[in-house]
């Protein structure tokens, strides 16, 4: 028998659209045939905004894009402007922001596991999740005043070098994690409901993963072994012992269990960066091109300058965000603002895979499927 | 070998010029001849389209390509440039399939028109939108009120007097 194919909304103010997107879906009763997707409920216009700002002022715009992982947004920007004007930034400083970007790996997958699991009807992961959570922002309230916007990361190093009782608190956090992190694969990756929900739900094979643009840890729960930590080391990850943590089920479960791995791994990191912590200055004190309408240059200046004029050019330069591959486009026409700011978001390109790999499945399907691939609606409407 | 002097040895007629960069082997084509580059660059291994960029140079624009193969952990970057009143090129979606929505983003965002893209409207912005804001003539003055019409579409105008807030 055939029946009527009847057209869905789901959203743009849907619980488990962690934000406000729309999925058009056309129906055949019970199963996705076709599924639309409408977006730019919370587009700002940030890449027009980035025009009328001197480079050091994007920044703070930088956090608001993807706002649960911010500090990896502030370096993804950041570190293309200083390839793009060439500043040299002091190992410490290095050592500090690996340590910010690997702790905000663990918030994001902290979050990402909570929603998830609250999207499947079990409403424990989410209060486990933020209760470390909140230990994990107050490190960060004590490293730069803010919980979720930082602003920290500049061109030339951070802001603030770590405060007294820092290390300390930290060192309490990873081993506490440690433990838990245990506990939730008790709770969640045993679970009968929760592999019933996942395991062979939301499957796309890997070239089609590839050619839909998922980077991050999305693709590689489809066995592709890449991380761009890896590929195109930046900061000190050279330095650093880590793996990528592949699975190569191509499912939602596969895609889940790379993030439980990737929690490991960041404490794994975490204790290294706490180790191997060099003394000295968290920002480069160079004088680099400072603009000519500020004049000269003092002799000796105890800051990176706020204003400066990186050379015509322009740089594509992407980093490990939590989600995927973060890119930022900067082009440079010699003056103190960027000419063209254009931003690669991995949710945006990570959620172009969904229509694809809900077809033929049913609603709740595609809300397990779309809780793996982990997107902010900030990040995708920018 | 790099990749982008592959590409010139293959096309000589083709390539403006090569170059870097920053960091990565850049080739500037001619437009006409994308789509051929294309399908070359796609069996070269670069499996992974990574973003499309439109800039508006006021007398040009320019649309680049950043692509990366996963198999050779290679770069790659295209550059096409077109003229400032006929922003127009071949659309890449029959490659790879993340170009749709990258498209649809630069169209909506920039004003370059893909050719032979199956659905080309406007992704972040609603339909109806007046102008296109990253290029460098978008008149900023001009307020645009956004309202859901009887179906849920959005109905776009200049006049927000009868709005209930400003």
């Amino acid at each position: 028998m055939r029946t009527e194919e009847l057209l869905i909304n789901m959203g743009p103010v849907h619980p488990s659209t962690h934000g406000v997107l729309r999925f058009k879906l056309t129906m055949d009763g019970e199963i996705i045939r076709k599924c639309d997707i409408v977006m730019g409920y919370l587009h700002r216009g940030t890449e027009k905004l980035g025009e009328m700002k001197t480079y050091l002022q994007f920044v703070p715009y930088t956090d608001r894009l993807d706002y649960i992982s911010a500090f990896p947004n502030n370096y993804a920007y950041v570190k293309a402007v200083e390839e793009l004007a060439g500043v040299e930034v002091p190992l410490r400083a290095e050592y500090i922001r690996v340590l910010t970007l690997e702790l905000n790996r663990i918030v994001n997958h902290l979050v990402m596991l909570g929603s998830l699991l609250l999207d499947l009807g079990g409403s424990t992961m989410i209060m486990w999740g933020f209760r470390e959570r909140e230990n994990a922002l107050q490190l960060f309230e004590m490293l730069c005043g803010a919980r979720m916007t930082f602003n920290y990361i500049r061109p030339g190093g951070v802001r603030e070098d770590l405060p007294e009782g820092f290390i300390p608190k930290l060192n309490e956090f990873i081993k506490d994690m440690e433990n838990r992190i245990v506990d939730y694969e008790e709770l969640i990756s045993g679970n009968e409901i929760f592999i019933m929900r996942m395991k062979n739900i939301g499957v796309i094979s890997a070239k089609d993963a590839i050619n839909y643009g998922m980077t991050g840890p999305s693709l590689r729960g489809h066995g592709v072994n890449y991380d761009i930590r890896k590929i195109e080391p930046y900061s000190v990850y050279p330095d650093l012992d880590f793996r990528a943590c592949v699975r190569n089920e191509c499912d939602s479960f596969a895609r889940y269990m790379v993030r439980i791995d990737e929690m490991r791994e960041s404490l794994h990191i975490l204790r290294q960066v706490v180790d191997a912590m060099p003394e000295g200055k968290p920002t480069s004190q160079a004088k680099y091109g400072i603009a000519p309408m500020t004049g000269a240059p003092t002799a000796v200046s105890t800051y990176f300058p706020r204003i400066f004029t990186p050379p015509p050019g322009e740089v594509y330069s992407r980093i490990e965000a939590p989600k995927g591959e973060l890119g930022f486009y900067v082009v440079s026409d010699g003056t103190i603002k960027p000419y063209r700011i254009k931003i690669r978001s991995p949710s945006f390109c990570n959620l172009t895979a969904i229509p694809k790999m809900v077809e033929g499945l049913m609603i709740p399907d595609l809300i397990a499927a779309f809780g793996t691939i982990d997107v902010v609606l900030g990040d995708v409407d920018r | 070998m790099n990749p982008a002097e592959e590409i010139k040895q293959l096309f000589p007629g083709s390539v403006v010029s090569t170059g870097l960069q920053t960091n990565k082997p850049l080739a500037t084509i001619k437009k006409e001849d994308l789509l051929i580059i294309a399908e070359k660059v796609k069996e070269m291994g670069f499996d992974n389209l990574s973003l499309i960029t439109g800039i508006d140079y006021r007398d040009r624009f320019e649309i680049i390509y950043n692509f990366f193969s996963y198999a050779k952990k290679q770069n790659l970057v295209l550059k096409v440039i077109l003229d400032h009143d006929k922003p127009e090129v071949d659309s890449l979606e029959s490659h790879w399939k993340v170009a749709d929505w990258l498209e649809r983003e630069t169209y909506d965002l920039v004003g370059i028109k893909f050719r032979g893209h199956p659905n080309l409207k406007r992704i972040l912005l609603p339909d109806g939108w007046v102008g296109h804001p990253l290029r460098k003539d978008y008149d900023m003055g001009v307020d645009q009120f956004v309202t859901l019409g009887e179906d849920g579409e959005d109905i776009v105008s200049t006049d927000g007097s009868n709005l209930l807030r400003r």
